[in-house]
């Protein structure tokens, strides 16, 4: 539990406290405060997502007012009654969190409440990207006490999960090991070089052959990998070629009617004409069937449908005759 | 603040897809040529090999992938012909900027020689780099299987 908190703390940017966080989501607009209590973990952040707009609206009825104290009276007048369509929710009747929410709805409302619901979530996000930049350099100061704090083994595993959970916000926290600095640039080193770590796994899932080396994080095996790598791709290369030439000296039996076959799979329109051209070419089993799939992928595009019968039957008996030459 | 990768997205279409290409650009140079010169057996597999390089770069998702893009190019330009690529994004001022951030030296040599070996690699950052060799490898082991099926039909024993 208290690492999903720490969790929130960070997603949401917050400060070093849960009071700071459940403030940040509340500081959205003090009209999300009384839905922002429920999953009081979850913060007011994802509430405010999940908020229908025709409630949103009505909470935005209720905070047209002027001025920030008569605002929070109207809110706190107001809010019992919409309590009950909402459900049971508590209230945080904490009066010096209500004066802190105060202010901060003030200043949110300054920043131009008017345009209605579509304003709602691009709101938040505009609260949400200055909180960011402002946790980014939390983040490092943060590390910076920590590395001092934390086993290595512990961080190390800190550090996974912020880099799993990281990989769909905009900013990565990365948290510092034990013992090493914590300047901008070796952090941005220590980024690429984990973006390069991922991409070299992916490549040993590609490479065959890889598989049995060491999972490393170090330069040493990545240099290995790296051979490995670079022997397949021209071992493949070599392949296309060889290939290539192969098919060069085959070349003349060819007695290709593409035109027809491939102009019939776009018109749609199989005749009977289309057997006798598809006839003179030997196609190997597994090129047939791969044609034929991509022809009934094609085919399923809503053309016309009594041909489909007749398609159906056409490729049985070219399969068929193939087999049986 | 380095920014986090979204999920890498290597893929790659179906066998179909490339054979289709492949076909196509082969019924294309046995309508340009004759093949009834033997002597010429060289430039026969030149072309061939060509054909099977574009086709590959085409059915593998045409011009968004970088080194699709520079197989293109390249084999545009031996024909003379203008290519026009809708233009992305400036990618190079933002290299310049990172070309300084490159250097580890124990990687740079390996990287050097994927950057031969891959097409349009040599523009790229070493991660970049990686994710299209990636996407060229599997594109290369499709078009190997597809030529492959293809020299069995045709040439049964």
């Amino acid at each position: 539990m208290d690492l999903t908190g720490e969790f929130e703390a960070r997603s949401y940017g917050g400060g070093a406290t849960r009071e700071a966080t459940r403030l940040e989501s509340l500081h959205l607009g003090d009209e999300f405060r009384q839905l922002a209590l429920p999953p009081e973990n979850a913060g007011g952040f994802t509430a405010l997502l999940e908020l229908p707009p025709t409630q949103a609206v009505n909470l935005l009825r209720f905070t047209d007012s002027p001025s920030s104290s008569s605002q929070a009276a109207a809110v706190t007048g107001i809010s019992p009654p919409p309590l009950h369509s909402y459900g049971t929710l508590t209230f945080p009747s904490d009066s010096v969190l209500m004066d802190r929410a105060a202010r901060f709805s003030t200043e949110h409302h300054q920043n131009g409440n008017v345009s209605g619901t579509s304003s709602l979530p691009s709101n938040s996000s505009v609260k949400t990207e200055p909180a960011e930049t402002d946790s980014s350099q939390a983040v490092n100061n943060r590390s910076g006490k920590r590395k001092d704090s934390d086993k290595k083994a512990k961080s190390w595993t800190k550090k996974n999960k912020s880099s799993e959970e990281n990989e769909n916000l905009p900013y990565v926290h990365v948290r510092a090991r034990r013992g090493q600095a914590t300047d901008s640039h070796s952090l941005a080193e220590r980024a690429r070089r984990e973006k390069i770590n991922a991409r070299m796994k992916l490549l040993q899932e590609l490479v065959p052959g890889c598989d049995k080396k060491v999972f490393d994080l170090q330069i040493q095996g990545t240099a290995l990998v790296l051979d490995e790598i670079i022997n397949h791709v021209q071992s493949l290369q070599r392949q296309v070629e060889m290939l290539s030439m192969r098919l060069a000296s085959v070349n003349p039996r060819i007695d290709f009617n593409l035109d027809t076959i491939l102009a019939s799979e776009n018109g749609s329109l199989m005749d009977g004409s289309f057997n006798g051209t598809a006839m003179q070419v030997v196609w190997p089993h597994q090129v047939t069937e791969t044609e034929q799939s991509y022809h009934h992928r094609q085919l399923q595009q809503p053309q016309q449908w009594p041909f489909d019968g007749l398609n159906q039957r056409a490729w049985g008996k070219e399969e068929d005759q193939d087999h049986g030459q | 603040m380095a920014s986090a990768d979204k999920p890498i997205n290597t893929d790659v279409p179906e066998k179909d897809v490339f054979t289709l290409h492949f076909l196509q650009s082969l019924s294309n140079l046995r309508r340009q040529n004759t093949f009834n010169s033997p002597e010429k057996t060289n430039d026969r597999v030149k072309k061939i090999k060509k054909a099977a390089y574009v086709s590959m770069a085409r059915a593998a998702g045409g011009t968004n992938r970088l080194w699709s893009r520079a197989l293109l190019r390249r084999a545009a330009k031996e024909n003379s012909k203008v290519v026009r690529f809708p233009r992305r994004k400036k990618r190079v001022t933002c290299l310049r900027r990172r070309r300084s951030n490159r250097r580890d030296p124990v990687e740079e040599e390996e990287a050097e020689r994927l950057r031969n070996l891959v097409p349009g690699g040599g523009g790229m950052e070493t991660s970049k780099l990686m994710e299209e060799t990636a996407h060229y490898i599997k594109c290369l082991s499709m078009q190997v299987k597809v030529m492959q099926c293809l020299v069995d039909g045709l040439a049964p024993k």
